[in-house]
């Protein structure tokens, strides 16, 4: 896996362009499937379709949604169980439609409302590369949806409300770099399928493009500009390191993200991710949440998670909130610590996480678990002082909440 | 390197010695692992401390507890710096300690030959584990002050008298069967001593009393906001492995 993506890497000059028709001749091509392969990598889809400890693309891992469990398929070129019998059509109709191979409606587990956007061309080029895997028999096993959902006609509805077909259309007056740049987010790099708030039916909250979201007790942060909650204190360099390599001066990837960092957007091209900060920092983004007024420093509360931030977190986080540059990341000033949803602070600080170790920072620094020495209320005093300290400023989080998270924590989303 | 002289017998030696640790280590069992790439890292995975267990006396009989809090009590005596060793809950350290790992001997070498009279580095030299040695001499203490404090027990004589009797085990003055006094006087002074400032989640050192005595901050590693202002008085309150009462609003 490894050494396919760093061949990916290696590659790179050739699989820049992204709308090269120079190979398309029979899509058997050298150039074509390397191209392919780095725009897999650029899809993330090893991340969803390998099963943990199993073989990649074969499938199998389960995709935790709100209502209930996805296993996805095997994408290596088994004729039974994996997409050895799919033409280019069957595939792009996948993708683009969400549509299986024998017309059945594919469940936007797979995030066939982004890949709508990529082009046929790259789509074919992604089949390509796959063809070229080793065949892999697996058979994932059956999804854990209650009815009616596991009824797949039901998915028409769900189309018709949240789903636009198309493929990506450049927007005239902005930079080649900037078209580029909204093409790899909305298309294959599908940011919204987690950044993106959901409404009750799992489809996009339109109004609410890339404005944050929360999946599997992970908050994914605001990726709009707004300074407290989104991307206005990054600088598109920011934006770029992080992809690059995990961390950068402010942050550091975990969970979910790292798998992307770590699977993914470390072995694209610097020109891909900075056309995609670039996008980022220039989209206009939905409307800034109100920042609240901070709770005050006397508050109780307060106290009691100053408290427990000086005994627990100050070693590494440092009192002043600021952390230590591309080792612990800072909570003053933080997104993810002034998002509205607290979900990703309950886990880290009950499970503790570890940032993505990428071949540019390979340490992958850790944080312990805190679960068996602070109680629910503590944890939550503690994640109402982050939230309003240093110049922060959200909506204090209480017990009752931590303990909800809490209950539904899984370990599914270990970071690699 | 260039104004010094290498030494060829010493290096031969360096070689041969290096090359006898290397076989020692070769053939014991290696318990370390090798770990290449990342650390590993597991959500929740922790190996906290584990406190001492709540409640009643789980080595001692309730004669043994008696003394033994008779004796914490007057070495740490109750004054106007802190509680006595025995509200700091030293004897519920000891008994804790006693009926663990420490009071089994577990990891003292326990074979024979024991020679009296060895010099302090050939270690303790007694067939006893801790636990015994404390059973056999609190045995013993009882007989001695039955005899000679008109069938008193040692808890129940005044606190001078018992200071008394301190002093004189202190001394080796009362012959003790199986465990001599004096080695045994050491033992539970080193013993309350532990109890007092160990951390308060083994049993002794009750709300950091030790700690606050003498000032030490407890659990914590980061002093950086502090390193640069050593005239100022540090005024972080002490801290357990378990936290402290600021955890909680309003305390």
């Amino acid at each position: 896996m490894k050494r396919a993506l760093s061949l990916a890497a290696s590659v790179l000059g050739l699989a820049l362009a992204g709308g090269s028709t120079a190979a398309l001749a029979d899509g058997q091509d050298y150039v074509t499937i390397t191209r392919g392969q780095y725009l897999a990598t650029a899809g993330d889809c090893v991340s969803c379709h390998t099963a943990p400890g199993g073989k990649p693309f074969a499938g199998g891992r389960g995709i935790m949604t709100p209502f209930g469990v996805i296993y996805t398929p095997n994408i290596t070129p088994d004729r039974e169980t994996g997409l050895g019998a799919w033409s280019n059509d069957d595939f792009v109709a996948a993708m683009q439609h969400g549509v299986g191979k024998d017309g059945e409606l594919l469940y936007p587990a797979l995030p066939y409302p982004y890949y709508t956007k990529v082009t046929r061309t790259d789509l074919v080029a992604i089949k390509a590369y796959l063809d070229t895997l080793d065949p892999v028999r697996n058979e994932a096993p059956p999804n854990g949806l209650p009815f009616p959902l596991n009824i797949r006609t039901a998915l028409m509805g769900w189309n018709m409300l949240f789903f636009t077909p198309g493929e990506f259309q450049p927007v005239a007056g902005k930079s080649d770099e900037w078209n580029r740049g909204a093409y790899l987010v909305e298309g294959l790099g599908h940011c919204g399928a987690c950044h993106t708030p959901k409404n009750a039916l799992g489809g996009d909250k339109g109004d609410k493009v890339l404005a944050g979201g929360v999946l599997d007790e992970w908050t994914a942060p605001n990726l709009g500009g707004d300074l407290r909650t989104g991307l206005g204190a990054w600088s598109t360099e920011d934006i770029v390191q992080y992809l690059k390599t995990g961390r950068n001066a402010k942050s550091a990837a975990s969970g979910p993200m790292a798998e992307v960092v770590y699977y993914s957007t470390q072995h694209m091209t610097d020109a891909d991710l900075k056309a995609m900060a670039t996008y980022l920092k220039d989209r206009a983004g939905a409307p800034a949440p109100v920042a609240p007024q901070p709770v005050a420093a006397t508050d109780p509360v307060m106290q009691a998670g100053l408290a427990i931030y000086q005994d627990n977190c100050s070693a590494c986080h440092v009192s002043s909130g600021e952390g230590i540059a591309r080792l612990f990341p800072a909570l003053k000033g933080s997104a993810v610590v002034q998002a509205d949803e607290p979900e990703t602070l309950v886990r880290v600080v009950v499970q503790g996480t570890r940032a993505a170790a990428t071949r540019a920072a390979p340490t992958g620094p850790g944080m312990p678990a805190f679960d068996w020495k602070l109680s629910d209320a503590q944890v939550a005093s503690l994640l109402t002082y982050i939230r309003n300290a240093w110049g922060n400023a959200a909506a204090p989080v209480s017990a009752d909440t931590v303990k909800k998270i809490h209950g539904r924590l899984t370990d599914t989303a270990a970071t690699p | 390197m260039a104004g010094h002289k290498t030494d060829p017998m010493i290096s031969r030696r360096a070689l041969l010695a290096s090359t006898a640790a290397a076989a020692l280590v070769g053939s014991t069992q290696a318990k370390a692992r090798f770990l290449s790439g990342e650390v590993p890292w597991a959500p929740g995975a922790a190996t906290p401390p584990e406190p001492a267990l709540p409640g009643g006396w789980i080595y001692f009989t309730p004669d043994e507890a008696r003394a033994v809090e008779a004796i914490v009590e007057r070495l740490i005596p109750a004054d106007e710096l802190s509680p006595s060793g025995k509200d700091a809950g030293c004897a519920v350290f000891i008994d804790r300690q006693l009926a663990g790992p420490y009071g089994g001997a577990e990891r003292l070498y326990m074979k024979p030959p024991f020679v009296a009279g060895t010099a302090p580095e050939f270690g303790p030299q007694s067939p006893l584990s801790p636990a015994q040695q404390y059973r056999v001499a609190l045995k013993s203490l009882d007989a001695y002050c039955r005899s000679n404090f008109g069938g008193k027990g040692f808890a129940e004589l005044a606190p001078e008298e018992r200071d008394k009797v301190l002093a004189a085990m202190e001394k080796g003055e009362p012959k003790f069967d199986g465990f001599g006094s004096r080695p045994f006087f050491n033992l539970v002074l080193q013993n309350t001593m532990e109890g007092f400032f160990a951390d308060p989640i083994y049993g002794g050192n009750r709300d950091m009393v030790g700690w606050k005595l003498i000032g030490f901050p407890g659990a914590r590693y980061d002093y950086r906001d502090f390193i640069d202002h050593v005239t100022e008085p540090y005024t972080l309150p002490p801290v357990s492995l378990q936290g402290r009462a600021g955890w909680n609003p309003g305390r």
